[in-house]
């Protein structure tokens, strides 16, 4: 399957990236070998096969609705933001 | 109301569901009043490696909610991801169940008897919450998360009105079934408007218009109804309608087109590998379905020919409380017109509203203050100022009769005592004159004097049974 220039284009706006043309082309080049490499599975019939949720074939695996003290800190997890205000991330305006 | 074109609406609402922790993660879902990120985990925050954990409450309350929407679940259900690039999502997708919902189609019965189909109900994860400033945004991710059923309508309503109905008969529906706080206030139920006109006798739907995050029966309506306008003017010149989001302003009163966020939505749905799918068996699914309680639609059937209808809806937006008439119901059918009445009275007193929100008087406390009431131990006015003590924690344990002495309020009936004090009264000058027009014909100052006696009386004498002995006396 082609990976055509436009297509790289709208991944990377839905990314909201900003990419240079060197990157794209790499980008381009990568995926194409990607698709390239899971287009064998294209010589199977696949029609009536589910698309795979799990691999190991568990089920209803869920916990109990108790709460747990977390033991990363909520400094500790807005430090890792790029900047911080009043307890909260800080990011370029979006709307 | 006949209207140019037909509208069809369909809604879709994202219900909060009220479980101790996140759908995914170990933390705190209940955030109201607490510091911005302070209910957060490292999954939260979709920190390399993390794996979210299904909340099993989550599954539960989903199922009971199914039940409270005539739906059937579906034993086998999966998790899928919903790719957008926001900053309200850390993980970059939203968790949600687009390709196998765990609730299927049911339906929603109004209150006039016509029922909106459900198509199905998911359960995702909420978003974090952004606020704006001139530069930039803030962050907070406490709402990351939270547990949320996507439930999606037909469109099968057809009017703003109705769109109302609908919202509160689900809004009532989930409140009962106890799945969530259900604080509209709060955002815990939120409802998006689809609505699109087409010419009567056409078969196409025309083209739709969706409003965004209402949260008040009232701005749904309102909402409709100014859609119906524009969509219409629009119509009629001949011009289209645009397939887009809009937001309603309360303020304005009208919608407006909201800027899109990217240029097509491509949400390149797959499926979520880090959580393994549902399979319910029938008995799981069967003890959850059971634990919905009665809804609106069986208390009016119960309570059909004992309160009259439009005081039954005004109640029926309080759980404990039809709980409450059931209850009275069972022991005393006579007399669950008068509470209801008595309740109905204090709904209509907005200072009283918020009494509905505290324990309600027991049962037996109801059925003896009508019984007082229907013995005329009580006038009307001292029986209700007895009905509103008795929310108050201090009288909450007390009967109404102990109440009622206390406050002294119990009426007098017993005609010696009343003549006693009808006697007292006549005999008094300034009632004289009143008392010469009477025997001359003027039988409306009868009202005056009744009025002094209960004056005398505090308020504690039986009006009729006073009427009575003054016009006996005054012959």
């Amino acid at each position: 399957m082609e990976v055509t220039e436009q297509d790289i284009n709208h991944l990377i706006s839905l990314s909201s990236f900003s990419l240079g043309q060197a990157e794209k082309d790499a980008l381009r080049r990568d995926l194409a070998g990607i698709f390239k490499y899971i287009s064998k599975l294209d010589e199977l019939d696949t029609s009536g096969v589910e698309p795979t949720y799990q691999v190991f074939e568990m089920k209803n695996v869920w916990r109990p609705d108790d709460i747990v003290t977390q033991d990363a800190s909520r400094e500790d997890l807005l430090a890792l933001a790029k900047e911080e205000c009043e307890h909260q991330i800080k990011v370029p305006k979006v709307l | 109301m006949s209207r140019k074109y037909d509208i069809t609406i369909g809604i879709e609402c994202h219900v909060q569901l009220k479980t101790k922790t996140k759908l995914f993660s170990e933390v705190d879902n209940d955030a109201r009043g607490k510091e911005p990120n302070s209910c957060v985990s490292p999954v939260d925050y979709a920190l390399p490696g993390m794996l979210p954990r299904l909340n099993g409450e989550a599954v539960k309350l989903a199922i009971r909610a199914g039940a409270a929407m005539n739906a059937k679940i579906n034993p086998e259900s999966r998790f899928d991801r919903k790719h957008y690039f926001y900053p309200d999502s850390p993980k970059g997708y939203q968790i949600t169940q687009f390709y196998h919902p765990i609730v299927g189609e049911g339906y929603i019965e109004l209150p006039s008897g016509k029922k909106i189909r459900i198509e199905n109900a998911h359960l995702e994860g909420d978003a974090g919450k952004l606020t704006h400033f001139d530069t930039y945004s803030l962050v907070d991710l406490n709402r990351v998360d939270t547990p949320l059923l996507e439930i999606v309508s037909m469109p099968d309503i057809s009017s703003p009105e109705e769109a109302r109905d609908y919202c509160k008969e689900l809004w009532r529906n989930m409140i009962y079934a106890g799945v969530t706080n259900g604080d509209l206030y709060n955002g815990n139920m939120r409802f998006d408007v689809n609505i699109s006109l087409k010419k009567p006798g056409d078969k196409k739907l025309g083209t739709r218009a969706e409003i965004k995050n209402l949260n008040s029966f009232r701005s749904i309506e309102r909402a409709a109804a100014y859609e119906y306008e524009r969509q219409s003017k629009l119509l009629d010149k001949g011009e289209k309608v645009v397939q887009e989001t809009r937001g309603w302003s309360d303020a304005t009163g009208v919608t407006t087109a909201q800027r899109n966020k990217e240029e097509a939505q491509d949400y390149r749905y797959m499926p979520e590998p880090d959580l393994p799918p549902l399979s319910l068996s029938r008995e799981f699914i069967d003890t959850e379905y059971g634990k919905c309680p009665d809804l609106p639609a069986d208390y009016r059937t119960r309570f059909a020919k004992m309160i009259s209808v439009d005081t039954l809806e005004v109640l029926l937006d309080y759980p404990e409380l039809a709980i409450r008439l059931a209850e009275i119901a069972n022991s005393d059918q006579l007399m669950v017109d008068y509470i209801a009445n008595l309740f109905a009275s204090v709904l209509l007193a907005e200072e009283n509203q918020s009494l509905l929100n505290d324990a309600l008087p027991s049962a037996s406390q109801l059925i003896e203050l009508a019984t007082m009431k229907s013995k005329n131990e009580l006038s009307s006015t001292s029986a209700k100022e007895v009905f509103i003590k008795l929310f108050e924690s201090k009288h909450a344990s007390k009967t109404p009769s102990s109440l009622a002495k206390e406050l002294n309020l119990i009426q007098e009936n017993d005609s010696g005592a009343l003549e006693a004090i009808v006697d007292a009264v006549l005999a008094k000058p300034e009632t004289a004159k009143a008392q010469a027009d009477y025997k001359a014909g003027q039988e409306k100052v009868l009202g005056f004097l009744v009025g002094q006696v209960m004056k005398e009386s505090r308020g504690k004498a039986n009006p009729s049974a006073v009427s009575a002995i003054l016009q006996n006396k005054l012959k």
